[in-house]
């Protein structure tokens, strides 16, 4: 039995191994498994350690991909377009509802000033239809004011979309680096202090070199 | 009536701001603050009737400005109107559990936040919370 078993083994291992599994030597045997298997380890996290690198990269390309007149390069640009973008949006609704704040109060005035006109004219005189008329467009006026002001809203929604994107960035960015962190710190490397710490593109590019990815 | 709009856009509050105004409310009676954290402390200074506020907002976001409101005796009577962009079945159900007073998603419109104003004053005013 213990012969048949032998040979099957013997037939697929290394003959290094198999030398020592037939050897006396016990621990000699267990080291040789162990060199074994913590090599196999540190290849397995040097792969995720440089498909965390190579993600990593991708999301940087973001910036890239959005700069328009330039090249972006990093997370850190990216994010700054979209807080960029957020303010300009937030600047360009502002103008607008300055705009309608600004009339409204002369539409108001318009109305007024119509209507105690009709008081002093005759049904078919001129100035009577010309303040029938002005009466109603100041009234379009105020409701189209009303609604411009309201349309800012939208305003409010990109903006929290584009808060919602800044911030699954940023967490995708740690998310990779405490990946990067934990692959260095399996295959055998120092483990670094916390990725939280990290709060610059140089920093993020430090630690991962620091793995050698 | 006194009236705190809460949110950390700025836009939403002078959007808020103008139709309540177009509503009737007095604009100089209506205050503005940017966040949960902002509004708790505005709200134990100063004596409002009527809170209405986004649910996203950093540092102390709209649900928890509603149940710090809630637990506070002095305040726990204050009508907090929700105005936000949360559509979800779950936060909604959240809100009132947490006891808020009306829901509104956006964009809405003047009418919709008359409708939402009146139901909530009728309500306080059936429940005798309000004389």
């Amino acid at each position: 039995m213990s012969a048949l078993h032998t040979f099957a083994i013997g037939d697929t291992l290394p003959t290094e191994l198999r030398d020592l599994l037939n050897s006396p030597e016990g621990p000699a045997f267990e080291q040789a498994l162990d060199a074994m298997v913590r090599q196999r380890e540190q290849t397995m996290f040097r792969a995720l350690g440089q498909l965390a690198r190579d993600l990593h990269d991708a999301v940087r390309g973001l910036g890239g991909d959005l700069a328009q007149d330039g090249i972006a390069g990093n997370v850190a640009d990216a994010r700054q377009y979209l807080q960029d973008a957020l303010e300009m949006s937030a600047t360009a609704a502002h103008r607008n509802i300055d705009f309608a704040e600004r009339m409204q109060p002369q539409a108001e005035a318009l109305t007024i000033n119509a209507a105690e006109m009709l008081k002093w004219t005759q049904d078919n005189d001129p100035a009577a239809v010309l303040a029938r008329e002005s009466v109603m467009f100041a009234d379009s006026c105020r409701e189209g004011l009303a609604d411009m002001v309201l349309a800012q809203s939208w305003q409010d929604l990109a903006g929290q979309r584009l808060k919602k994107v800044d911030t699954f960035i940023g967490t995708v960015e740690s998310t990779l680096l405490e990946l990067v962190r934990l692959t260095g710190a399996l295959a055998g490397s120092d483990v670094p202090k916390s990725v939280v710490q990290i709060s610059s593109q140089e920093d993020a590019d430090r630690l991962l070199s620091e793995f050698g990815f | 009536m006194k009236i705190l709009v809460v949110d950390d856009f700025s836009t939403m509050r002078r959007i808020v701001r103008n139709l309540l105004v177009e509503l009737g409310f007095s604009g100089p009676l209506i205050q503005e603050a940017v966040d949960g954290e902002n509004a708790i402390a505005m709200l134990r200074r100063t004596r409002f009737d009527l809170v209405v506020t986004d649910w996203n907002m950093p540092n102390m976001s709209g649900i928890d400005l509603l149940r710090a409101i809630r637990s506070e005796e002095s305040l726990k009577g204050m009508p907090v109107l929700m105005v936000t962009a949360e559509n979800n079945r779950d936060q909604i159900i959240a809100a009132a559990q947490a006891g808020v007073n009306s829901y509104i998603v956006k964009p809405f419109t003047a009418a919709t936040l008359q409708e939402k104003l009146t139901r909530i004053f009728e309500r306080i005013a059936a429940s005798g919370a309000v004389a």
